[in-house]
């Protein structure tokens, strides 16, 4: 029981962490063209 | 749009978490391990209830302003029976992990949240495929057709709920707020609205593949887009018609409304993606025949 009042806050603290990672990536525009890297490969011209 | 949908979901997965412990409540144990299990739920409640807060007011933020809009016209869409479902099952769950006592459904609120999100954004996706041939005369037909559908059906669930609620409150108080939670949850229309934009994106898709097609080819695409768009629209109806009596008889928690209607907006989606898997005349006969 006691090491609930210790793990608790730990998951509540990972899951802000994990969701503030997630907020900034999707508005730093990481989500934005997901095929444009894939496609670079085929349109890179270095003949 | 998509943090709004992501954050809900990370949410919904540790309120899950979290909320399990409640469910291991009617099972038998020592007095003991009782006290201790109702300790825990006291404390996971109230992370719940925690994690909730940033879910209803940022995750849930379009669904609040489209409810408002809705009441400030005096009309009534689709995100009015939401938002009422959302606060009928915070609400008590607020006051219920305040007092120590209770059920609360900080699970139902995070799960239904996630999964209507999900529903908009795979609504989002198909209504920007399908672009600006939204303003033709066929599609156009279809998607007031679709919302003449849902708004109906908003309007009957709406009464519904609020009579069978009314009916198991003088026969069952302690029921009622989870039927009436799971009879609104159901009452989302998200499957109907997702129907017709789907099926447009589908055909949008498939137009672009073969654009030397013939008129003929344009033809039956148009012809098959219809029947897609008809099945989706009838099929999540009828669905609905059907798991209804079901919640208002108090078989369905909360919990599993808010899983059947992400099944139907699947349904409604995939059944639209098998459209875009049509390749030539030959598979086009073939969508004709099973459909």
């Amino acid at each position: 029981m006691d090491g609930l009042f210790l793990l608790l806050p730990i998951s509540l603290l990972l899951v802000l962490g994990i969701g503030v990672a997630f907020w900034w990536a999707v508005f730093s525009g990481q989500f934005d063209e997901a095929g444009e890297a894939a496609q670079a490969i085929l349109d890179d011209d270095d003949s | 749009m998509l943090a709004r949908t992501g954050l809900a979901w990370l949410v919904m997965m540790q309120v899950m978490m979290l909320a399990f412990p409640g469910y291991m409540r009617p099972v038998e144990r020592s007095a003991e391990a009782q006290q201790t299990l109702e300790q825990a739920i006291v404390l996971m409640n109230w992370s719940s209830l925690v994690l909730c807060v940033p879910l209803m007011t940022y995750c849930a933020w379009p669904l609040w302003q489209g409810a408002w809009r809705d009441l400030a016209r005096r009309r009534v869409g689709m995100d009015v029976p939401v938002a009422l479902g959302l606060l009928a099952a915070f609400i008590p769950s607020v006051i219920a992990t305040w007092r120590q006592t209770g059920e609360v459904y900080f699970d139902s609120v995070s799960m239904f949240v996630a999964f209507l999100m999900g529903a908009r954004y795979l609504e989002l996706c198909a209504r920007q495929a399908a672009g600006s041939r939204s303003a033709g005369g066929l599609e156009g037909h279809l998607l007031a057709l679709a919302d003449r559908w849902a708004l109906r059906f908003v309007c009957v669930q709406l009464v519904l709920a609020a009579g069978v609620g009314l009916w198991w409150w003088s026969v069952q108080p302690d029921q009622a707020v989870a039927v009436t939670v799971a009879l609104l949850v159901m009452s989302c229309p998200c499957a109907l609205s997702m129907s017709v934009p789907a099926a447009l994106a589908a055909r949008r898709t498939l137009s672009l593949r073969h654009d030397r097609s013939s008129a003929l080819d344009a033809q039956r695409l148009d012809a098959a887009m219809r029947r897609v768009a008809r099945q989706n629209l009838f099929g999540s109806l009828a669905w609905h018609v059907l798991v209804t009596p079901l919640a208002a008889m108090g078989w369905v928690q909360p919990w599993l409304a808010a899983l059947t209607m992400l099944m139907s907006s699947l349904a409604v989606a995939v059944n639209a993606w098998r459209l875009t898997r049509i390749q030539g005349p030959s598979g086009l006969g073939l969508v004709g025949s099973t459909g």
